[in-house]
């Protein structure tokens, strides 16, 4: 599965990451796959689940080991979104 | 052109909120929006509009801060006497530096209305100048019950079509406070939206709200002219 695109989120705390998530989701075309790296802890807990609530779908989460030591990959395919509030 | 890391940061809580993102928050900065009436209902419908991102204000009052209007929100005790606009563009300009705040100017072209006016012939006035503009528009009318808020984006049903005729009363400050403040979030979801043609009117009945699509009243002349003045 080839990512479309790529962010690096790592410097950035919550609601940071997600927002930083977000947006390049709000970019790219429903069907693809964005390619998030980020911290372990609160940004790992927070962004999937947040992505997942927003009506889109985590392909995977895994570490990134020698690559980035300590930083996690999260691909994350865009789904539909959910419903303005009305 | 993306939002600098600068305006994400301000207003990322509001970016993840279903409906906005990026390109809505990018109308908001492009967005001149004319608020008509700058009394005690629109005190906290102007600090959203301005903490929410709206890039131009343009504030459409004569009027001097009026006793009554000291303590709803916008204008301190001080500023009674003061004229509304210096005195909402002083209190404004500490909330946001991305709002520029200015009195409406002649031959201004808003490109969205908030109309908190104090009289119903004005409201009327101000929402038919917008309808005949075809820019999105949020009318607020207040009573002592709550209020209600008819939202019309270009092409829906007027407000002459959704207004309230049985209304009566002025509620206290807090309460048109409150009203004035969910009609400015129904401005951002049409500016949000812009595809959007579906009016709708919110009625706010102590504390309790419910919203229903407007229709448009037989022969209103807003039907005839939906496809222009």
């Amino acid at each position: 599965m080839t990512p479309a695109a790529r962010i690096d989120v790592r410097p950035f705390a919550c609601p940071l990451t997600y927002v930083k998530a977000r947006i390049a989701l709000d970019r790219l075309a429903s069907g693809q796959v964005l390619e998030v790296w980020l911290a372990g802890g609160e940004p790992l807990e927070n962004l999937p689940r947040s992505a997942a609530e927003d009506g889109h779908r985590v392909v995977s989460v895994e570490a990134l080991g020698g690559e980035a030591p300590g930083a996690w990959r999260v691909l994350l395919e865009k789904g539909r979104g959910v419903e303005p509030c009305r | 052109m993306p939002l600098s890391e600068e305006r994400i940061a301000r207003w990322a809580r509001q970016l993840l909120v279903p409906g906005l993102g990026e390109a809505a928050q990018e109308r908001f900065a492009a967005a001149r929006v004319r608020v008509v009436g700058a009394g005690g209902v629109a005190g906290a419908a102007l600090a959203y509009l301005a903490e929410a991102g709206v890039g131009t204000i343009w504030i459409d009052d004569p009027e001097n801060v009026a006793p009554a209007d000291a303590g709803a929100w916008l204008y301190p005790p001080s500023a009674v006497g003061s004229p509304r606009v210096a005195a909402a563009q002083a209190a404004l300009e500490g909330l946001s530096r991305f709002a520029a705040v200015d009195p409406y100017p002649t031959g201004g072209v808003p490109s969205a209305a908030l109309v908190c006016a104090p009289s119903v012939a004005q409201a009327l006035a101000a929402a038919e100048q917008s309808r005949r503009a075809r820019i999105p528009h949020v009318v607020v009318e207040v009573d002592a019950d709550g209020g209600g808020i008819v939202a019309v984006p270009p092409g829906a049903p007027c407000y002459a079509c959704a207004r309230s005729t049985d209304s009566a009363g002025r509620p206290p400050a807090p309460g048109a406070a409150a009203v004035g403040a969910l009609a400015a979030g129904e401005l951002l979801l049409l500016l949000a939206e812009p595809t959007r043609t579906e009016g709708r009117k919110i009625d706010v009945v102590r504390g309790v709200a419910s919203a229903r699509p407007t229709a448009r009243l037989p022969g209103c002349a807003c039907g005839a002219a939906s496809a222009g003045p």
